[in-house]
């Protein structure tokens, strides 16, 4: 579980939070919605330990015991990033002069584990995610797709418990939106873990379980999809921004 | 919209458009201020008259030379920092649409005018620094400030010469994104050195060895001193010219060997680019070589020390002019260091950002930086030293048999060196910082 209470951030005269309350169990993926400046980044930044709050508090339930995020410093939050976290971005922000195997195996070197294990761990993610041909090519030759899935490969090898997107489908044509989702669906939620996304796109919301809008730094709307399987339903929940 | 209005438009700073604009603005100025300040105190001893004004007007000549190649490099370095800094929006532009031209002309201009104020700036630097100079004695007295006043149209000479580099490489510089604007944008290759550099170099180096050699055996003191600048000169240019290619094959050597994620990141950081690599640390080169020929200097002038007076005069004044060569050198090194590790954190910001974002301590990406930079100047000092030496092997030998101090002389050239190039990193982790937003009280 990872519960935010409270939550307020502003910068400078600019409110970004102004009061977010905010709780995602284990294993199920939350939409943030909200247009631009409406505070949804700066949730994500807050939820994952990259920027603190000015107030409220960020908890993270974890087997030894909870972690309140805000509470952490700097090098903390480091740690807790590499090992329970994992981020995927608009933009992939991959290493460029690193080889793709070489970029996804970067998590589990920084956590201690030798290269060629690292390197063999990352192979099989790439594999699965279906770049197996492409271990070693740099990530210029890519395509938006293709980084998109190195990115959630990276995001995925270290087996966090939680993993951030960040606009992940951005920067994509529907098609490929599409399959990023699928693979990004595919490796969290299908395998237990928490997904956190920030996202314009109504489709890709729409593969989440739940929609969560922001304006002004406020919680204004939450729709939590119901039914196992099918035609499922997205329901409106008037008591918006509370668990 | 005409190329002057446009880069109007894009010369409006923000936030990291600033940086680029000041930055290669400081490398200009001190370039610009240590060319004129050497150039002022060269021409100094040719006012001279008297039985040692020749001997001090060939060792101005072998100093000039020695300066000239990583004056050259550094002026170099701004220049295509200028270029580089703008190397995005140039590519935008011609993705968008702009001409081959007009991106050429836009680059040109810009780079010029950086350059036009960094020169002036850096002529005020050289009147400021006059007063200072002209206090270090030669021939028993001070050099005095009237003789190291430049005529104007030198100063002005100066500026334009200036400037013309800066044009000259920015045009240089620019063609990839002229030619192929993707490539630029989406830095899609790996560039690759020719071993024909390495080819090149060894044969420049065996023939300046042959010819010095001869010349130390059967010419005068003129000719000596002559085909000595040249070959100083020469061989200094050669370490340019085969440097980037001995860091990019050590690199990739690092690059199987890297267990760690720092190692990693700073082997692949180097053999992304050897050549920005060199331009880190290449004044560190240029250094350590030209600490060798300042050992064995004063070396010589020791032994030359029990003559008569002016034979000691002169001794005292050649050692006071191998440590007022070796401190330029390494005042560029400073400004080198300093001025490319700023712009390659600002340059890479994403990068860092990324790193930031997994969870990468700030003191390990650091340390890949500073990986990325000692690792380097570690092989080039100690193969420029190496290449000095088999230059003047002869000497080299004399003089650890009548003065081994000097070899005291070149382990702490060497020793500064490395310690100037560690502080030019500690002074830019600031800037790192800054970068990242993750100032300690800030987050």
């Amino acid at each position: 579980m990872l519960e935010a209470v409270g939550l307020t951030k502003t910068y400078g005269s600019t409110v970004a939070l102004a009061g977010v309350d905010l709780a995602v169990p284990a294993g199920e993926s939350v939409a943030i919605m909200g247009a631009s400046g409406s505070g949804k980044t700066t949730l994500l930044h807050c939820l994952a330990g990259i920027v603190a709050p000015d107030s409220g508090t960020v908890r993270l339930s974890t087997a030894g015991g909870p972690v309140f995020v805000n509470e952490l410093d700097d090098a903390q939050r480091s740690a807790l990033r590499r090992s329970t976290f994992g981020f995927v971005f608009q933009q992939g922000l991959l290493v460029p002069e690193l080889t793709v195997v070489e970029n996804v195996a970067l998590p589990l070197m920084l956590g201690g584990m030798t290269r060629s294990a690292a390197e063999q761990h990352a192979g099989s993610w790439l594999a699965a995610l279906g770049l197996a041909d492409k271990l070693g090519s740099r990530i210029g030759e890519l395509s938006g797709g293709q980084a998109q899935r190195v990115a959630i490969a990276r995001a995925q090898v270290a087996t966090p418990a939680v993993v951030f997107a960040d606009e992940p489908t951005g920067a994509l044509d529907s098609h490929t939106s599409t399959e990023v989702m699928d693979a990004l669906i595919g490796s969290t939620t299908e395998r237990g873990r928490t997904l956190v996304v920030v996202t314009h796109d109504e489709d890709v919301a729409a593969r989440c379980g739940r929609i969560v809008r922001l304006r002004d730094g406020r919680i204004v709307e939450t729709r939590t999809r119901v039914g196992s399987s099918g035609e499922m339903q997205l329901i409106e929940t008037p008591d918006a921004g509370h668990r | 919209m005409n190329t002057i209005r446009l880069a109007c438009l894009l010369g409006r700073p923000g936030a990291s458009g600033r940086a680029a604009i000041v930055l290669p603005v400081v490398a200009f100025g001190v370039t610009t201020a240590l060319l004129l300040t050497v150039l002022a105190g060269a021409l100094a001893f040719f006012t001279w008259t008297g039985g040692a004004a020749a001997s001090y007007q060939v060792l101005a000549v072998i100093a000039l030379a020695l300066l000239i190649v990583p004056l050259l490099a550094l002026g170099g370095s701004a220049a295509r920092l200028a270029a580089r800094r703008r190397d995005d929006r140039l590519a935008i532009l011609r993705l968008l649409g702009a001409s081959a031209a007009m991106v050429a002309r836009l680059t040109v201009l810009e780079s010029t005018v950086l350059a036009v104020v960094g020169a002036v700036a850096g002529a005020a630097g050289y009147a400021l620094l006059v007063p200072l100079v002209g206090l270090i004695p030669f021939r028993g007295a001070p050099l005095g400030v009237a003789s190291l006043w430049l005529p104007v149209p030198v100063v002005g000479a100066t500026v334009l010469a200036v400037a013309m580099i800066a044009a000259a490489s920015a045009a240089i510089g620019l063609r990839a994104v002229v030619i192929s604007p993707l490539g630029v944008r989406t830095r899609q290759s790996a560039p690759r050195l020719r071993r024909l550099r390495v080819v090149i170099g060894a044969a420049v180096i065996a023939i300046a060895f042959v010819v010095l050699n001869l010349t130390q055996l059967f010419g005068g003191l003129g000719t000596i001193a002559f085909v000595l600048a040249v070959a100083f000169g020469g061989a200094l240019a050669v370490l340019n010219v085969i440097g980037p290619f001995v860091i990019g094959v050590f690199a990739r050597r690092q690059v199987r060997r890297a267990r760690t994620a720092q190692r990693l990141l700073a082997a692949r950081g180097i053999l992304e680019s050897p050549k920005a690599a060199w331009r880190q640390i290449g004044g560190v080169a240029m250094t350590s070589f030209v600490a060798v020929f300042a050992g064995t200097g004063v070396a010589v002038a020791a032994a030359a020390g029990s003559g008569d007076r002016q034979s000691v005069e002169l001794a005292a004044d050649i050692r006071t002019g191998v440590v007022i060569t070796v401190a330029v050198s390494f005042l560029m090194v400073a400004c080198s260091v300093g001025v490319n590790q700023a712009s390659a954190i600002l340059d890479r910001r994403s990068l860092y950002v990324s790193l930031d974002r997994l969870g990468m301590p700030i003191g390990m990406m650091d340390a890949a930086r500073r990986r990325a930079v000692l690792s380097p100047l570690r092989i080039v000092t100690v193969g420029s030293s190496l290449v000095a030496a088999v230059l003047i092997f002869p000497l080299v030998g004399l003089s650890l048999i009548v003065a081994p101090l000097s070899l005291v002389t070149i382990a702490g050239c060497l020793a500064a060196g490395i310690l100037l190039v560690w502080l030019g990193l500690v002074a830019t982790r600031p800037v790192l910082t800054t970068a990242l937003g993750t100032l300690p009280d800030a987050v």
